[in-house]
């Protein structure tokens, strides 16, 4: 069986520095996947070419065996990829209700308010502040309101983009928490953290990404064991 | 008194035509940062594509209906101003939409040059005003008060109630709507928006043309109230547009209508009553135009927003 | 263009560029219209356009001797061992490409539709379509091959050589010069054929200027002029003085020339402000007015309102100064305005100017009557509006004017070199580049930016002075927007930044619409486009600045290297897809 996406020998390049070199990796149907890595190793840049924001300068990507490399952005969210990308980059003006509904922006079916309403059942806290402005919002909310958005598109295909940044240990724990619930209800996701631990924790699969390419990979127990994985990014040695 | 009763429906009057052409001025820029420089020139375009629909495309009978002539003449201003601007903004500005900022703004200067001397080289006549039709609504209404006359005609009327109920359309278009979400969206983060799955390209055509609209028909109140459309007007309008954008805080829709009834007014009220008259009425509103800029970029009605380069 | 590229294999450069090369010297010799236009007196078009190879093979003269000259080149360059050679070959085939649809256009409307062009009357030919098709095959071959870097010449000469080159070169630019003017006549409704004529031979000009270009020869003596720069600049000088006595020093251009260098000048001044400083100006022609308005009521005409006659120098000078205070002020508001809000800010400022003048304000600008019968300058006797004689030799009219005003562009000139490198000029890029980051390296942005604006005036300011003793009527309407549109259109034409670009820009903003006169009602639609075209596909301009990274090239933006930009400065081909 072909994974759900598939990654083959990225690389993707901001005029003429390359951020990201030949990276590849396969994330299987039902899976957590995490890439891990430093600062500036071009995660950041992998998903956003994933979600058809940059161009690929070469390589494929795959989504349930498509390729999908030269889609515009829209097109690939109407796939079901979905993006909650680094910051949260939420609506700040618009209210908590209006970034949902513009989470699920591609959907026509019917089925949109009563999602709207799973999303204020797993984050109660949205719920009671749903005509508020997004950004008024702590840290914490912001990303459980960012997550809600993304799912808000129903996505076969979830990348998060650094979800636990900046937040309390406690609310890191709960988005974590929630991470592991979307992936029992049946959604693939695709995860990138610095915080490599938590990240392999978590994960089915990982693959370090260092200064643009893939250069480690393993189911995550096993990564989290490697010495290597720990001297780098687990502040071991 | 009655003086300033009819100076102040006058400001009024001119303030809604500069408010409707204000909209377009305010969209476009709340979501590509653009100053629509040829926007003044469609609306310039529009008073004469409605004109061309009455002289060439009506036949003679219904001209002398109002309500078959002038609705069919908005459609034309209208319909021929959205093209053009779906049409500049696709191979004017859309190819520097990553461009440094000048680059943008100089292409609308140009754009702006050529929209103008379009209209004046290819137009029959339009070298000088031309003179614009308007037998079918030149019902005037007047009252003895004050000890003067008001006169108020319903062509002003008319104009007034359309840039209200437009601007409160549009509002209510923008805020509820899928398409204004997404067009709130793309102003305030592109690159969110595209992962929403909006499409920015159809948004900000949207955009374009939706103040094309208003201001193609705001050429028609225009044409029909001051009886000529002159190919000076645009880049006139287009300042005092700008200026009420600005004013009200550009990305407000209320602000760019208060902005615009307040430009209207000062213009009259300083050509009445400031030392020059009607000779320097221009000068007080680009001073103002200056002085907002100056001590407050975002307007009345704006958010201040980050530093803009 | 990278399907076209997947196409043109590297192997058929070399024939399709012979194959270009042939067909235009085909060309050149083939019959270029079907008839005799009757009505110039039953002239062929041009001249010569009709086959008369065979009787007289050595009279093709004009555009087809431009056209046989390229193609041979075209040959050449295929063959031979040339640096940079596929370059060189899109370069001359767009000056083929330029040559032929300019004619073949203008025989087709001035001789009533294709047939003129084509076949008609028994009569064939397509001399045009063979030139044009030739120039494609010229840019396909250049473009089958790849695109080299401009070649650089590395040799070292001594200074009497560079010397020598440089001025053969300035020599040459002047022969240049003096033709360009020249060719085709003064437009006119008794001389249709300027326009053609003019712009082929520019077309032509263009593909063997980017040709040289591409072989790194401009690029080598614009190396040798920076290392001799004194020396230059006073040949340069000497050369633009000679001007009238070579087949340019008629009234006419002289009158022109002048004209050319008053915007040159204020040209060159606006650069300060929008290309070093990167503010745009939308109400520049203002300051130019203000120093006209100044030294015209200073000038002793009837209309001024001070009745004193002040000598031109100390007129000039006041009214730099005047403008100059008024740039400083348009200028205050940079300290809180930035970018397209600045832009609006002075294009206020602008329409309050014109709106004052027009209104007569203070009794200083006659509004609508103007100030008139402002004297021309005077000098020990000598009035600058007669023609000048010395000894046996009898300069045109207007030759002071033009002398004068060469000495103010050269001064103008010297002044922006001056402060673009010192350090205001690093100051003035760095807030260019980022205004921010200037400010955090401690330069004073408010001081600059200011410094700038009144700079930039008092540049102004002394044209305007100029202006007002040369055209002898100083009204309102000289110095609208369209105006400031014109000038940043010339600024923007030539290269933001850039002095040779500004002068350039200015001189074709306005030798055109003289060349093209029955166009000239088309002259502001032709602004507008230019602006439009050259933001798409040029915004570094024709020559532009090389010590910039042009603010308005968008490196990066879609992943092109700063390097591969100059890949495209053809001049013939500035509009050539860029990728």
């Amino acid at each position: 069986m072909t994974a759900l996406l598939e990654v083959q020998n990225l690389s993707v390049a901001y005029g003429a520095i390359e951020a990201v070199r030949d990276v590849s990796f396969a994330v299987e149907q039902g899976q957590i996947v995490s890439l891990i890595g430093s600062n500036g190793a071009g995660k950041t840049t992998t998903l956003r070419t994933i979600s058809g924001l940059i161009r690929p300068k070469s390589g494929r990507i795959l989504f349930e065996g498509k390729p999908i490399g030269d889609l515009a952005a829209h097109s690939i969210l109407e796939r079901g990829v979905a993006h909650c990308p680094e910051g949260r980059r939420l609506f700040g003006r618009m209210t908590v209700e209006e970034n949902l509904q513009l989470g699920a922006y591609v959907r026509k079916d019917e089925g949109v308010a009563k999602d709207m309403e799973r999303v204020y059942e797993l984050f109660p806290v949205l719920g009671q502040r749903k005509q508020q402005k997004a950004g008024l919002f702590s840290g914490g909310e912001q990303q459980m309101l960012a997550i809600g958005r993304a799912m808000m598109s129903k996505p076969r295909l979830l990348m998060l983009d650094e979800p636990s940044m900046g937040l309390s240990p406690i609310m890191t724990q709960l988005i974590f928490d929630t991470i592991r619930e979307l992936q029992s209800q049946g959604t693939t996701i695709l995860l990138v953290e610095q915080n490599a631990l938590a990240a392999l924790a978590l994960s089915d699969r990982g693959y370090v990404v260092d200064l643009g390419r893939t250069t480690l990979e393993g189911p995550g127990h096993e990564l989290l064991a490697d010495e290597r994985v720990r001297a780098a990014y687990l502040g071991e040695d | 008194m009655a003086t300033l009763l009819q100076q102040l429906i006058n400001g009024l009057v001119l303030g809604a035509a500069i408010a409707l052409i204000a909209l377009g001025y305010t969209m476009v820029y709340g979501i590509i940062q653009l100053i629509n420089f040829a926007h003044g020139e469609v609306f310039m375009v529009g008073g004469f594509a409605s004109l061309a629909t009455y002289s060439y495309v009506l036949p003679d009978s219904w001209k002398s209906d109002w309500y078959l002539a002038l609705p069919l003449m908005a459609v034309g201003g209208a319909l021929v101003a959205v093209v053009l601007a779906v049409i500049m903004e696709r191979f004017a500005y859309r190819p520097l939409r990553n461009a440094p900022r000048l680059a943008p703004l100089i292409t609308a200067l140009g754009v702006s040059v050529v929209l103008k001397e379009a209209v004046r080289l290819w137009y029959p006549g339009a070298t000088a005003p031309v003179p614009y039709p308007r037998a079918f609504v030149d019902k005037q209404f007047s009252v003895e008060a004050f000890g003067g006359r008001i006169t108020i005609g319903s062509t002003a009327l008319l104009m007034i109630a359309v840039s209200l109920i437009g601007a409160v359309v549009l509002q209510t278009y923008i805020s509820r709507s899928r398409m204004g979400r997404a067009m709130r969206a793309t102003a305030q983060d592109p690159d969110t928006a595209r992962l929403m799955g909006v499409n920015p390209n159809r948004t900000i055509v949207l955009t374009f043309a939706i103040g094309a609209a208003l201001a193609g028909i705001a050429g028609v109140l225009y044409g029909i109230h001051y009886t000529n459309v002159d190919t000076e007007v645009g880049f006139l309008y287009g300042i005092f547009a700008f200026t009420a954008a600005v004013l009200g805080g550009v990305g407000s829709i209320k602000g760019a209508v208060i902005g615009g009834f307040a430009i209207g007014l000062i213009k009259s009220l300083a050509g009445q009553y400031l030392p020059g008259g009607t000779s320097y009425d221009l000068v007080w509103i680009f001073i103002l135009l200056i002085v907002v800029l100056v001590f407050r970029p975002q307007g009345l009605f704006g958010e201040p927003e980050r530093v803009r380069a | 263009m990278s399907q076209l590229k997947d196409v043109l294999k590297p192997g058929l450069a070399r024939p399709l560029a012979v194959g270009g090369g042939v067909l235009a010297v085909i060309a050149a010799l083939l019959p270029w219209v079907t008839y005799k236009f009757a009505q110039y007196g039953g002239d062929n078009y041009p001249a010569a356009a009709s086959l008369q190879f065979f009787d007289a093979p050595f009279q093709l003269e004009g555009y087809r001797l431009h056209t046989l000259i390229l193609g041979v080149v075209v040959v050449v360059v295929a063959l031979a061992p040339v640096p940079a050679r596929h370059r060189v070959l899109r370069a001359l085939g767009w000056g083929l490409v330029a040559v032929g649809v300019i004619n073949t256009v203008f025989a087709a409307v001035e001789g009533g539709g294709l047939g003129a062009v084509t076949a008609a009357d028994g009569a064939i030919a397509f001399g045009g379509f063979a030139c044009v098709v030739a120039g494609v095959l010229a840019i396909l071959a250049g473009i089958a091959g790849g695109i080299e870097h401009v070649h650089v010449w590395r040799a070292k000469v001594a200074t009497p050589v560079a010397y020598l080159v440089l001025l053969v070169s300035f020599v040459v630019l002047l022969l240049l010069v003096a033709m360009m003017l020249n060719a085709g006549g003064q437009g006119g409704v008794g001389n249709p054929y300027a326009g053609p004529i003019f712009l082929s031979l520019l077309g032509f000009l263009a593909g063997a200027l980017g040709a040289l270009h591409g072989v790194g020869l401009t690029g080598w003596i614009s190396k040798l002029s920076d290392q001799h720069k004194v020396f230059s600049v006073a040949v340069l000088v000497l050369c633009a003085l000679a001007l009238p006595f070579t087949e340019a020093g008629t009234d006419y251009w002289m009158t022109t020339a002048a004209n050319i260098g008053i915007y040159a000048a204020t040209a060159i001044g606006l650069n300060i402000v929008v290309g070093l400083a990167g503010l745009l100006d939308l109400g520049y022609v203002a300051f130019l007015g203000i120093g006209a308005f100044v030294a015209a009521n200073f000038s002793g005409a009837a209309a001024a309102a001070f009745g004193v006659e002040l000598p031109f120098v100390l007129a000039a000078i006041i009214a730099a100064v005047v403008a100059g205070i008024f740039g400083a002020i348009v200028g205050s508001p940079t300290l809180r305005v930035r970018g397209d809000y600045l832009a609006i800010v002075t294009l206020a400022f602008g329409e309050i100017f014109k709106k004052a003048a027009q209104n007569n304000i203070g009794g200083l600008t006659g509004g609508a009557n103007a100030i008139p019968n402002v004297p021309p300058i005077n000098w020990f006797g000598q009035s600058f509006d007669k023609s000048l004689t010395i000894g046996s030799l009898e300069l045109p009219s207007g030759v002071l004017y033009y002398v004068l005003i060469i000495v103010l562009v050269a001064l103008v000139m010297v002044v922006f070199a001056n402060l673009k490198n010192a350090r205001i000029g690093r100051a003035w890029i760095a807030i260019r580049e980022d205004e921010d980051a200037a400010r955090a390296m401690g330069i004073k942005t408010g001081q600059a930016k200011i410094l700038a604006f009144l700079i930039g005036a008092t540049l102004a300011g002394l044209a305007g002075a100029v202006f007002a003793h040369k055209t002898s009527t100083v009204a309102y309407d000289s110095f609208q927007f369209i105006e400031s549109v014109t000038l940043l259109a010339a600024v923007i034409l030539g290269g933001m930044g850039s002095i040779p670009g500004a002068v350039l820009g200015a001189a074709l903003l306005l030798v055109l619409p003289e060349k093209l006169r029955e166009f000239s009602d088309y002259r502001l639609m032709l602004f507008g486009l230019a602006l439009i075209l050259i933001m798409r596909f040029r915004p570094q301009g024709l020559v532009p600045d090389r010590h910039r990274r042009a603010e308005l090239a968008d490196e990066g933006a879609e992943g092109v290297p700063i390097e591969e930009l100059n890949v495209h400065d053809t001049p013939g081909g500035s509009t050539a897809v860029a990728r």
